[in-house]
């Protein structure tokens, strides 16, 4: 047997070789330790220390109002309650499916959910399968609705937040909402939350809106 | 586990800078050692006469195939680590097609021609003048190709996730097909020859 090695000539040597290896290998396993993937622990750490992994309410609803289509807005809720309401422009992924999804490796995402949890944790999943481009609504629902869409100024305000007021006004009425005056402990309208149409583009509303905006930043 | 060095953390961004360095050196020097500074022997692949470029070529990718399924089974690498190219299937398509045309029209593929620029060959130089051209272009129209740079997006698609079998049956099916195409350009380098 060996001698019989020894007669071949040295490319024929390595195919016996690689062969032998390659027959091993039907048997060896699979190598991938497991199904698991590494994260950079401090990389995540810095990012949510430095608040760079989040975007507020009023960030979002500015760019809504601009028009920016340079993201893409994720609803994590159930299809149930994304048919209720849902803020406009985004699309209902739930977390079990995220997994599974594709997204460009370029695509700014936006996760939110009811409140923050279940944002983050989709958040921490996608940071995990290595998409970089990925931030979660601060608060989620809750803070769009309560920043949003019924904002409220107590009494004594200042005319400062007086002035302010009226800013944030126009924006919750672009996306339908109703903001209220008057003590906190007063206000037990029922809110309405607003029908799932987009004001007209382009309206008259619209364009001061930008206007204020402007003056606000 | 403690490969990939990288990304581990063994050496930071400056001595990657090196490492890459003394890498593009070697292979460079081994691209040259094959012969593949010379176009004429990288065109004969296309006319059956000198089957160097498949024989050298395949030969690479069997060694790290079978370099990589080892250092990861006996847990020295971790696999789940080293980069994979997104698979855009159709884009691909296309852009190994252009690339092909490219070969065979300019006799270099963009390593080569480095190589080739190495040694002083003047048609490399033009070719590499060519390739730095063509990049620029590109870049400049990507947005227009943006949509179609990222469709047909398959993820990080390999082989065994693909036919649904164990990943030690793709090693043996690759080194049957190493095998079997060696002897088959064998036979064709000497059918051409005569």
């Amino acid at each position: 047997m060996k001698n019989l090695f020894g007669q071949l000539s040295l490319n024929q040597k390595i195919a016996v070789v690689t062969l032998l290896l390659g027959l091993i290998a039907i048997f060896a396993g699979n190598p991938y330790q497991g199904n698991y993937t590494r994260i950079d622990a401090k990389e995540i750490a810095l990012i949510v220390q430095k608040e760079l992994d989040h975007i507020t309410a009023e960030e979002l609803a500015d760019w809504i109002i601009k028009e920016k289509s340079d993201f893409r807005l994720i609803d994590l809720r159930s299809e149930n309650e994304f048919s209720e309401y849902h803020i406009p422009k985004a699309e209902n992924i739930q977390l079990i499916d995220l997994n599974n999804y594709t997204f460009l490796p370029t695509e700014k995402i936006i996760l939110y959910s009811e409140g923050g949890i279940h944002s983050a944790q989709a958040w921490f999943l996608m940071i995990a399968r290595g998409y970089k481009n990925v931030y979660m609504l601060k608060g989620g629902l809750d803070e769009w609705k309560e920043k949003i869409l019924f904002p409220i100024i107590s009494e004594n305000a200042t005319p400062d937040e007086i002035k302010n007021f009226e800013r944030i006004k126009e924006v919750s009425r672009y996306f339908g909402g109703s903001p209220q005056t008057g003590k906190i402990e007063d206000i037990r309208v029922k809110k309405e939350l607003p029908k799932l149409e987009m004001p007209a583009q382009g309206s008259p509303q619209t364009g001061t809106q930008k206007k204020k905006k402007k003056e606000g930043c | 586990m403690n490969a990939p060095f990288f990304k581990y953390g063994y050496f930071g961004d400056d001595l990657s800078l090196v490492v890459a360095f003394i890498i593009g050196i070697g292979f460079g020097f081994f691209l040259e050692r094959a012969g593949f500074g010379s176009a004429k022997k990288l065109t004969a692949q296309f006319y059956f006469t000198d089957m160097s470029v498949f024989k050298v070529m395949f030969s690479a990718i069997v060694t790290a195939m079978i370099g990589l399924y080892y250092l990861g089974v006996l847990g020295l690498l971790n696999l789940s680590l080293v980069y994979l190219t997104p698979t855009y299937l159709i884009p691909q398509i296309i852009g190994g097609l252009i690339l092909g045309i490219g070969f065979v029209i300019g006799g270099y593929c963009p390593g080569t021609s480095c190589v080739a620029v190495s040694t002083g060959k003047i048609d490399a130089l033009v070719f590499l003048i060519g390739v730095i051209g063509g990049i620029f272009v590109f870049g400049e129209v990507f947005p227009l190709l943006k949509v179609f740079y990222y469709s047909s997006n398959m993820g990080n698609l390999t082989l065994p996730q693909l036919f649904n079998i164990p990943y030690g049956l793709v090693v043996f099916l690759v080194v049957l097909m190493a095998i079997g195409g060696f002897m088959g350009a064998e036979y064709v380098e000497k059918k051409m020859k005569k």
